[in-house]
């Protein structure tokens, strides 16, 4: 077993991750480092991996062998919280998860009071600055129930963001709104990546990944078949796969 | 005649008081402890710890498979033969608690596993320990679909406590039982420990139908 060096680490580090789900290799030997203030959008089929891979970071997934280490800790090894690595790692779901019987404000300050012990008042004032910072300043005492999809996302993201997260992952976050509500919510999470938030995003949302992602990480079958600049990878696929895969998502 | 009878119920309505009292201060206390025990146990159930889980649902499964005159024959008789000495109303508060305790545990549980798993993913994502993922995101959520089985759980168990008579506790049944034995009629007697039954339960059932009612409400508001 190999200790993965510490000096030279990015904030998220796959090295030879290996995952099965029973038979299935759902993830193959992913090595992939992804440096702080970077962002780095991750595309492909479904099925083929992608989300897999971001729920390994915060371990809502883990992984059978190779290593990943996240913000210097390994995960998997007993020295490493995982509550509090956790705590670092925001994470936005395709479904926004937000919880149903609290309101925006108590959805965004539950985590810090309860896990950063910041005093109600201050998480309450900060809760507030951020929901308005997500255009929902309106909205601090609705319920999810009243809220629309994209306000909902977006509560989610001020979630994530008041616990001042040093890495924040996205799993299809525009996936399940409407049309009209994708915008609102993609340029949310441009204002978090210009601010110098480390990013994984796995979505399709191209002009999103062309604004802001400094990489695009295309997978098939648990695989990384392809990486590069966001205008390498859409503009000149290197790979029969991503080729077909772009016809795909650009026909419409 | 029947005015005869009547006033020789009459006679005994102290007894039929104390009896009520006892009834209800039994029920009372196993079903405190009871709902505090069995909610232990659901959350304990669902933990995740597979031998804890299963051996709480062996246990249920063992009371719930069994009649309850039969537990407190157990308890009472049995446990002296341990060792274990113990007067009627404790034994009755043990049995009563430890059944009111399996049913709760089977409700809670269902409960928390309604939960949708995406609830705790988000819950574990920010970090919150077990304990906090427990009581600030699920079991709120898992309350709107326990409440109105458990409610409607008392009202069965008000019912079960009297099978404590049998050991000779002089709850509302007993009290008929002493009753018939000096006015010979048993419809009137019984008919009158049945309304007294009633009137402690009425309210209950008054209030599981409108728990479930207004939990039906809330739950179709969610669903956008």
């Amino acid at each position: 077993m190999t200790k993965p060096s510490l000096t030279k680490t990015g904030m998220i580090d796959f090295r030879g991750v290996n995952k099965w789900f029973g038979a299935l290799n759902v993830l193959k030997d992913i090595t992939l480092s992804v440096e702080p203030r970077e962002v780095v959008v991750v595309c492909g089929p479904s099925g083929s991996g992608k989300s897999t891979l971001i729920r390994c970071i915060n371990g809502l997934e883990t992984i059978k062998n190779g290593d990943l280490v996240v913000d210097g800790q390994r995960l998997g090894d007993p020295a490493t919280n995982m509550t509090r690595l956790r705590t670092e790692i925001g994470f936005v779901f395709q479904s926004f998860n937000l919880y149903p019987h609290k309101t925006a404000l108590e959805n965004v300050t539950l985590a810090p009071i309860h896990v950063r012990k910041i005093p109600r008042a201050e998480a309450e004032h900060a809760g507030r600055e951020l929901l308005a910072k997500v255009g929902l300043a309106d909205k601090v005492d609705a319920y999810p129930a009243q809220l629309s999809g994209g306000q909902q996302q977006r509560v989610a993201i001020a979630r994530c963001l008041g616990m001042r997260p040093k890495v924040m992952l996205f799993d299809e976050p525009t996936s399940a709104l409407d049309p009209e509500m994708i915008s609102e919510v993609l340029d949310v999470m441009v204002a978090v990546a210009e601010e110098g938030m480390t990013m994984m995003v796995v979505t399709h949302e191209m002009g999103f990944a062309r604004k802001v992602a400094q990489r695009v990480v295309f997978m098939d079958a648990g695989a990384i078949v392809e990486s590069g600049t966001p205008d390498e990878f859409f503009s000149h696929p290197r790979t029969d796969r991503s080729r077909a895969f772009l016809s795909k998502i650009l026909r419409h | 005649m029947i005015w005869q009878q009547f006033l020789g119920l009459a006679g005994s309505y102290p007894l039929a008081l104390r009896g009520l009292g006892m009834t209800v201060v039994l029920s009372l206390i196993s079903l405190v402890l009871g709902t505090a025990l069995g909610f232990g146990l659901g959350i304990l159930r669902t933990g995740g710890n597979r031998l804890v889980g299963s051996v709480i649902g062996a246990w249920v499964d063992l009371i719930r498979g069994t009649p309850f005159l039969v537990q407190i024959f157990l308890i009472f008789f049995i446990l002296p033969e341990f060792g274990i000495e113990l007067d009627a109303f404790t034994a009755g508060i043990i049995a009563l608690t430890n059944l009111a305790a399996c049913f709760i545990c089977e409700i809670v549980a269902a409960g928390i596993r309604s939960v949708p798993s995406g609830q705790v993913e988000a819950a574990l994502a920010s970090g919150l320990s077990r304990w906090q993922r427990m009581r600030q995101v699920v079991l709120p959520q898992a309350m709107r679909i326990v409440l109105p089985p458990l409610v409607g759980q008392y009202v069965l168990l008000i019912k079960d406590s009297s099978v404590v008579s049998a050991i000779g506790l002089t709850d509302l049944t007993r009290v008929g039982w002493l009753v018939v034995q000096r006015v010979p009629n048993g419809l009137l007697v019984f008919f009158l420990v049945g309304v007294g039954y009633f009137i402690v339960c009425y309210p209950l059932i008054m209030l599981a139908r409108r728990l479930e009612r207004r939990m039906g409400a809330a739950h179709g508001e969610v669903q956008l």
